[in-house]
């Protein structure tokens, strides 16, 4: 990881008429990784891709791939690079093999030779080598992707940029790709997947960046983006005044009560009484409750220095009744809509 | 021949020209061979090869195939000349590959402006149909005495001249001019090919 | 921050050389079609007098053009004529309206543009073949025969001629009226100009412009300018050849007009013998051969180029009035019926107008006039001249 970074772009900018669909991006992709690149549908994922590998010229911003500026490098570069562009796409009329030997014999850098045993053994690796003889146009979307796959894979490869891998497999066929990549990354192939399946990206990458509108929003290793995101102490307490001062003495800005906010998590096992136990007597509810104070605990990377255990320590020494405490992270879900925005649609 | 000329041959040649690059385009076939690399100018001048050997081999196919069945039909026998002269059938094979490597220029320049059209676009059937429609606005052209000027332009306007080659004497200055008239367009529109699909941006 | 201006002018420049990159690209396309255009430009701009021809005056150019006696040789001529008759529907193509004969098959040959190959060794041997697209009609002249073949219905017509022909030209006049329409086209340009320096008269201004260029030789251009306001031509260029004295263009330009109406001149021109081959002639198999008898001198068409004329010709005996460039030709007898018929022609009764006493077929250089009994009246005159002729005629 030291050695350098196998993608990297500056201020990669594609503007199509007014609209800036990929605006001011710096991705630094380190070797070995096999880096995530997430975004909802439409926000500049696969035009970035389409300028990494030299399809689409870019608006402007440089783009280095493997360390040679692309496109300028663009004979040297691509020969190591293998890649799957917004779904796969053949000849319907040729058989599976057939398309990867027209597309392997495509490029002037590829051994003739060779070529025979290597479309096997992509065939092989994506496990298509019995439907090999088979035309395309008879092919399932989810043989065609991986067909896409093999082709990515017709040579040793450097890096591999795979837009959506798994789009159109089944089950069995995205555990097969998350296991290719994590073998071919074994291998030190470094593995750039787009994707909008937020499962996905966890379960394969080291890294990940996400895109929003065009923008990078975040970037970086998996754990760290995890991390990123606030973590916030959510406390209960009938004494919140003198809460809210020893929270501020400890430099926590000011700890805004969000009772509403609060309210659905720290009331939501008595909402559910409520139906089933409607004689619970009021008092009972009216000592749990309290006002709800939330403070950000630290953001970002570094400035962590309050620890949740020195703030409640300080707390019961001034003598504030807590009725509830609780540290909360954000999930790498919450994170990437808070990032993105609404509409991200995680389910799919 | 006569009506193979006008009519299908631009018809054939603006079908395989229109699809060079919006048919890869039109599949999505054309990233990956870009990625491959198999490099943009390449690519152009191999499709644009390919091109020409269609338009090598369609011409010099309807010759051949006419003949044959000329053969099987009537007596192989002496041919007539435009010129009122007679040759054996071996020069009248000649004559038919000399009318052949005739069409197969004149269509180079057409091949040409349907390789640029199909640059533009990623509707394949919208390249070949605008190629063949070119191809029919420039016979029309030539056909208007109002654009006479226009006329020896027009990359159509020595196609029906094949039968220079069956003049006794052979005629070669149509030949020429043809060929020169047939290269301006190639060196025209290819130019305009290699400037389109050098810049272009592939999204499909 | 100031990492980040180093990053924004850096990003500044690379937009620079990408747009520098995107144009470079574009290069070519705009090279081409100037470096065709400018090859055109270059190739149209008139051959520089690199050789300039020794000055001569208009008669000493006279004289070398009707001195000339070049008979051996070969060459291309392209002849057009914007005569304003009406356009034939595919003017040039094998099409039945030019069938042999009929009125389309003689304006065919006066509009429009025609290339011919001429051969000629000697007296004795000519060829001339006038190439139509994808059709050829050839007269060939080896010793005394003559032939004639149109490709179109392959027909063949043979001609042996009288001993005492000399001229080779004179073989093409032989051409029977059924086959006239390959006559107008033959003419070289040599044969053209000559009818035209016959009408040198007094009436008649004569210079010479500057050199011209044609098929490739330097040339006097002889300049004839009717002294008349009673014909229809106002200028007549005639490129003689300054070695050899050929007439090599001929170019007609109308009163009013300000380009050449009719053209006339050798696109390429060799003055060596040309191969022996091309003066047999064999008819092909398969064609009709026609066995035509020897002409009669008298039948002779005064004027082949003028398809009055040819009519006059073949209806009555011919009246020749007026002089020089005011000449006019007419049949002195006539009929209604003939009249009638002739106008039947559908391209002939489309392009003449009815005036006082007739119809009249009018071109840019040449008028025809029908009268109402039948007579004919043509000549390179004003509408009125023949109706006067006709009348005077009575």
């Amino acid at each position: 990881m030291t050695a350098g970074l196998a993608i990297e772009t500056r201020g990669l900018s594609k503007h199509f008429g007014q609209q800036a669909a990929v605006d001011h991006v710096d991705l630094a992709v380190p070797h070995g990784t096999v880096f995530g690149f997430l975004g909802p549908n439409g926000s500049g994922k696969t035009t970035t891709i389409r300028m990494l590998l030299g399809l689409a010229a870019a608006s402007a911003g440089t783009v280095n791939l493997l360390g040679r500026e692309m496109p300028d490098k663009l004979h040297e570069v691509l020969p190591r690079v293998g890649a799957l562009v917004e779904g796969p796409a053949f000849y319907p009329f040729l058989s599976g093999a057939a398309n990867l030997h027209r597309l392997d014999s495509a490029s002037p850098h590829t051994v003739p030779a060779t070529r025979k045993a290597r479309v096997q053994q992509a065939l092989e690796r994506v496990g298509l080598e019995h439907a090999a003889g088979k035309r395309v146009h008879a092919y399932s979307l989810g043989m065609k992707q991986r067909l896409g796959i093999a082709n990515a894979l017709l040579s040793p490869r450097d890096l591999l940029v795979l837009d959506e891998p798994t789009n159109g497999l089944d089950p069995q066929g995205t555990r097969e790709v998350r296991n290719l990549v994590r073998s071919l990354a074994h291998q030190g192939t470094t593995v750039f997947v787009s994707s909008h399946l937020l499962a996905e990206v966890d379960q394969m990458c080291t890294h990940a960046a996400v895109m929003s509108a065009g923008k990078l929003v975040a970037q970086g290793p998996l754990a760290e983006l995890r991390q990123a995101g606030s973590t916030r102490l959510r406390l209960v307490t009938p004494d919140a005044g003198a809460a809210r001062q020893v929270l501020a003495g400890l430099g926590l800005a000011p700890a805004p009560g969000e009772p509403d906010a609060a309210q659905p998590q720290a009331a939501q096992p008595e909402r559910i009484d409520v139906p089933g136990r409607p004689a619970v007597p009021e008092p009972q509810r009216a000592r749990l409750d309290g006002e709800t104070i939330v403070a950000t605990l630290g953001t970002g990377s570094g400035q962590r220095a309050v620890l949740p255990e020195d703030v409640v320590a300080q707390l019961v020494q001034a003598g504030v009744r807590v009725r509830g405490f609780a540290v909360e992270r954000e999930s790498l879900e919450d994170r990437f809509v808070a990032l993105t925005g609404e509409g991200f649609d995680v389910a799919q | 021949m006569l009506v193979s000329v006008p009519l299908f041959m631009p018809l054939a040649v603006g079908v395989v020209a229109g699809d060079t690059i919006a048919g890869e385009a039109n599949l999505g076939t054309l990233r990956y061979l870009l990625v491959a690399p198999a490099g943009r100018v390449r690519l152009l001048l191999v499709k644009y090869a390919g091109a020409l050997a269609f338009c090598i081999v369609a011409p010099l196919t309807v010759g051949l195939a006419g003949a044959a069945i000329g053969a099987v039909l009537f007596p192989v026998g002496p041919v007539t000349l435009l010129s009122g002269g007679v040759v054996q059938p071996a020069e009248a094979a000649l004559r038919i590959v000399l009318i052949a490597a005739y069409l197969a220029v004149s269509l180079a320049g057409l091949s040409a402006i349907g390789l640029f059209l199909s640059t533009l676009t990623v509707v394949p059937v919208g390249a070949m149909a605008a190629t063949v429609v070119v191809s029919v606005v420039s016979q029309v052209a030539d056909q208007l005495p109002q654009l006479e000027w226009l006329h020896p332009w027009l990359f159509s306007h020595y196609w029906l001249g094949f039968g220079d080659m069956l003049r006794q004497p052979l005629v070669w200055d149509s030949f020429a001019s043809n060929a020169l008239l047939q290269a301006g367009y190639v060196a025209v529109f290819g130019a305009l090919a290699y400037g389109r699909f050098v810049t272009k941006d592939i999204l499909s | 921050m100031g990492s980040n201006r180093l990053d924004s002018s850096a990003r500044f420049q690379r937009n620079s050389t990408q747009g520098r990159r995107a144009w470079l690209r574009w290069l070519p396309a705009v090279a081409a079609p100037v470096a065709i255009a400018s090859g055109a430009l270059i190739g149209s701009l008139p051959a520089g007098a690199s050789n300039p021809l020794p000055a001569k005056s208009p008669a000493e150019v006279l004289e070398l053009a009707a001195g000339h006696h070049v008979q051996t040789f070969s060459g291309t001529v392209e002849r057009s004529a914007e005569l304003g008759l009406p356009e034939l529907p595919a003017t040039g193509k094998p099409s039945a309206a030019a069938s042999p004969g009929s009125v389309a098959s003689v304006i065919e040959l006066l509009s429009g543009k025609h290339t011919a190959r001429l051969y000629v060794d000697g007296k004795d041997n000519a060829r001339v073949q006038v190439m139509d697209q994808l059709a050829e009609r050839d007269v060939v002249r080896h010793g005394s025969d003559v032939w004639f073949y149109s490709s179109k219905d392959n027909t063949a017509a043979h001609l042996t001629l009288p001993a005492h022909t000399e001229d080779p030209a004179d073989a093409k006049d032989h051409a029977p009226s059924n086959d006239t329409q390959t006559t107008p086209g033959l003419h070289t340009p040599a044969e053209l100009a000559q009818q035209f320096l016959t009408k040198v008269g007094p009436s008649t201004a004569v210079s010479v412009g500057p050199d011209v260029s044609v098929a490739g030789r330097a040339a006097y251009n002889l300049l004839i300018e009717p002294r008349t306001d009673a014909t229809l031509v106002s200028k007549v260029a005639i490129a003689v050849d300054g070695e050899n004295g050929m007439p090599l263009s001929v170019q007609v330009t109308a009163r009013g007009a300000d380009k050449p109406a009719f053209t006339s001149e050798f696109t390429s021109l060799s003055l060596d013998a040309p191969d022996p081959s091309v003066f047999t002639f064999t008819p092909p198999p398969g064609g009709t051969v026609k066995e035509l008898p020897v002409p009669d001198r008298s039948h002779e068409p005064a004027d082949a180029h003028d398809p009055g004329a040819k009519h006059a010709q073949a209806k009555g005996n011919v009246a020749v009035t007026g002089t020089g460039w005011e000449t006019v030709v007419g049949t002195e007898h006539g009929s209604a019926a003939a009249a009638e018929q002739m106008l039947q022609d559908p391209l002939l009764s489309q392009a003449a107008v009815a005036v006082p006493g007739g119809r009249l077929l009018s071109t840019a250089l040449l008028n025809v006039l029908i009268t109402d009994d039948g007579r004919i009246f043509a000549g390179m005159v004003p509408p009125e001249r023949l109706q006067a002729a006709a009348a005077t005629a009575r």
